[in-house]
């Protein structure tokens, strides 16, 4: 049942297409790279689309708290990949002692949020290539390959540009920057078979050791792993075909929880 | 149970709405419709339950039960062995609703606490607090639909903190989107019971109750608006149904103005009944060993015991004594010269069933004015912040067409909400 080539294609060439038209329309752009498996995927897309030479930086924001493998990880890569790589990190915030003990909501807020918005406007960036995909969550099903948002993040879902016979919207007003998901249309799968097609490096915290892995990776702290025997990309694929449980299960909870609290509180419920 | 099958039955909820509000607006000309289903059915003012909170109080409006039997005790639970908050959800509802042992088909549309969504004969789309929309709709085909319609799970009530014209604006977004998915599903499922809630009503008087109150406030007439919008829907409604047919409106709490916000673990904080262990931020997490008490949202308070937490200190054989203590520390608390707490409820006097190991030791209802919060970093021991509204536990209305007043009764509970439904089926 393994998808045809053709079907990788396609998205390979939409992929490209949309990361070229991003570049052409905005120069000043940068690629969001979380050194998971989509963004790195997206990584990969970028290369091809500019033919092994980014013409812009590579932003990371570190939090400080992730996993030992994602630095070395990114590190090495960078190198290898001759990448202009940026580092981004809520200086205050980290020297203040920010961390998941305090609030998780906060700490994600100030060493992720913040964090990216002040990137942005020390880098004067008009466009964010970001690895996002539809079917990861639930709030992202209305997701536009062109998204706008203004300086506080807001996303107004409905005053979007229509995506009509792929004329994507890429102006962007003074004020906003736009994020652009080159991957919207691929799911989970996809991504997996198009990473063994290309034999795409990615971090070993996806693949089963001991009976656990990652199918999602993030911050040390807020990523649980999940059962499984998978220590290969066959076998996650097949995994995938059979599972019930969700990608981000390690963490949707949590972030679920936080979603609520948040509810919670801003009606004075909490 | 079965309904004849030439027979419908309705439910709409006005989350939040008092007895008194839907009297005036229906004697004002607000509310037309309403006043001519009051004059026609039987209106009444209905108790809540105790805590007076939306998810204790819809949960046991659709399983006509205590929360003692259903389980879910506030928005906010603890683990098992454990001071780590959790928030229950429709799954942690331990009966079944109603609807599910009725033998016919449903829609289900925005009742709180009942995300994520189950399957059922019919469609359930979950209310508050739902997160995410692939979690909220069942049957899951139903979504596309629901997008095209712009349908919103809530309205984003952070808003309200930063604009109360984009607050409002979403707000009217949320009940558009909320009466076409009504209308698109009114028409296109064979259903017999139908149930639909507006909850813009409780955000609006969370925020502006005082823009209610005050007819001159600059959102006076966005407040009558939302109303007189809600009215037409049940003009709409009324029209479409047939005097065979039942058709039942309730709040499940009522509300009032805030004058404050009154933070009552700050009290035991004072009296050193609760504690948090040194250098750490006052959170349940970090509550130290020698902690007697200490309270959730919005007045639950639970007895630190020694055999029901990690950190537990007091032993069983003192709870009278410990009781006895609280009960007068929290009567004797006033504010402004007012008595703050209008009734203390132990466990046994209104909880039963299975689950109330559960329960909160002791239950607090507030006098007029006074909201309890459970907040622990608070500014002292009282303050008044954005919020100009909060509920009731006693001035919820019920009202009713198609169902005599003696299956009514003088003073129904949201509680008996489905018996007074199943009179009607027989």
């Amino acid at each position: 049942m393994s998808r045809s080539l053709d079907h990788l294609d396609k998205l390979e060439n939409q992929s490209i297409f949309i990361i070229r038209e991003a570049y052409s329309q905005f120069r000043n752009i940068a690629l969001l790279w979380s050194i998971g498996k989509d963004s790195t995927t997206l990584m990969w897309l970028v290369r091809k689309a500019f033919f092994g030479k980014i013409p812009f930086p590579i932003l990371h924001i570190d939090t400080t708290y992730k996993f030992k493998e994602i630095y070395d990880f990114r590190d090495k890569y960078a190198k290898e990949w001759g990448l202009n790589l940026i580092v981004a990190r809520n200086e205050d915030a980290v020297a203040n002692g920010m961390g998941p003990d305090k609030s998780k909501f906060e700490c994600c807020n100030q060493l992720k949020t913040i964090a990216l918005k002040q990137a942005i406007a020390r880098e004067k960036f008009k466009a964010l290539l970001l690895g996002i995909r539809r079917d990861e969550h639930g709030i992202r099903a209305k997701e536009r390959v062109f998204s706008p948002r203004d300086e506080d993040f807001e996303w107004d879902y409905k005053d979007q540009p229509p995506e009509l016979w792929d004329q994507y919207k890429t102006k962007a007003t003074e004020e906003e920057h736009l994020r652009v998901h080159p991957l919207l249309g691929w799911i989970e799968v996809d991504i997996w078979d198009y990473v063994k097609r290309e034999n795409i490096p990615i971090p070993e915290l996806y693949f089963a050791k001991n009976g656990k892995r990652f199918r999602s990776i993030g911050c040390e702290c807020c990523c649980g792993p999940v059962e499984s025997d998978a220590d290969t990309i066959d076998k996650i694929v097949q995994e995938l075909k059979t599972t019930q449980i969700s990608e981000r299960s390690g963490r949707a909870q949590d972030k679920e929880d936080d979603y609520m609290m948040q509810k919670l509180r801003s009606l004075g419920y909490m | 149970m079965k309904i004849d099958t030439d027979k419908k039955i309705v439910l709409i909820g006005l989350d939040g709405v008092p007895y008194n509000m839907i009297e005036e607006f229906s004697q004002d000309g607000t509310m037309p419709n309403m006043a001519k289903l009051i004059s026609d059915g039987v209106f009444r003012k209905s108790e809540s339950t105790i805590p007076e909170i939306s998810s204790v109080a819809w949960s046991s409006t659709i399983t006509g039960k205590n929360p003692g039997e259903h389980g879910i005790f506030g928005f906010t639970d603890l683990h098992k062995n454990s001071y780590q908050l959790k928030f229950p959800n429709f799954n942690d509802l331990k009966e079944e609703p109603f609807w599910q042992q009725w033998d016919c088909e449903s829609v289900i549309i925005n009742v709180p606490s009942t995300y994520p969504s189950h399957e059922i004969n019919g469609v359930h789309i979950s209310g508050f607090v739902s997160i995410d929309i692939n979690k909220s709709v069942s049957p899951s085909s139903l979504i596309p639909t629901l997008m095209d319609m712009d349908y919103r799970l809530d309205v984003d009530s952070s808003k309200a903190h930063e604009s109360m014209d984009l607050f409002l604006e979403d707000l009217d977004k949320t009940l558009s989107a909320r009466i076409d998915c009504y209308r698109y599903l009114w028409a296109n499922r064979s259903w017999q019971f139908f149930m639909l809630v507006f909850t813009g009503t409780d955000r609006l008087m969370h925020f502006l109750y005082e823009a209610y109150e005050d007819k001159n406030h600059k959102y006076h007439d966005k407040f009558l608006e939302h109303f007189r919008k809600i009215d037409s829907v049940i003009g709409e409604i009324s029209e479409r149904i047939s005097d065979k047919d039942t058709l039942l409106l309730m709040s499940d709490h009522g509300f009032e103005r805030l004058d404050y916000d009154v933070y009552l673990n700050r009290l035991l904080i004072d009296e050193n009944l609760l504690s948090f262990t040194a250098g750490a931020n006052p959170s349940l997490e970090n509550i130290s060993n020698d902690t007697i008490a200490f309270v959730m949202d919005p007045g639950r308070v639970y007895i630190n015991y020694s055999d029901k937490y990690p950190r537990g200190y007091v032993d069983r054989g003192d709870k009278d004594k410990i009781i006895s203590k609280l009960k007068t520390l929290f009567s004797k608390l006033k504010i402004s010269n007012k008595n703050v707490i209008r009734d203390i409820y132990t466990k046994d006097e209104i909880f039963f069933g299975k689950y109330i190991d559960d329960a909160p030791d002791l239950t607090l209802v507030a006098n007029e004015g006074f909201n309890l919060k459970a907040m622990m970093k608070t500014p002292g021991l009282y303050s008044k912040g954005i919020f100009t509204g909060k509920h009731t536990q006693d001035t919820a209305f019920l009202l009713a067409k198609g169902i005599s007043s003696d299956a009514i009764g003088e003073k129904p509970k949201v509680s008996d909400v489905r018996s007074i439904l199943e009179s009607t089926i027989k």
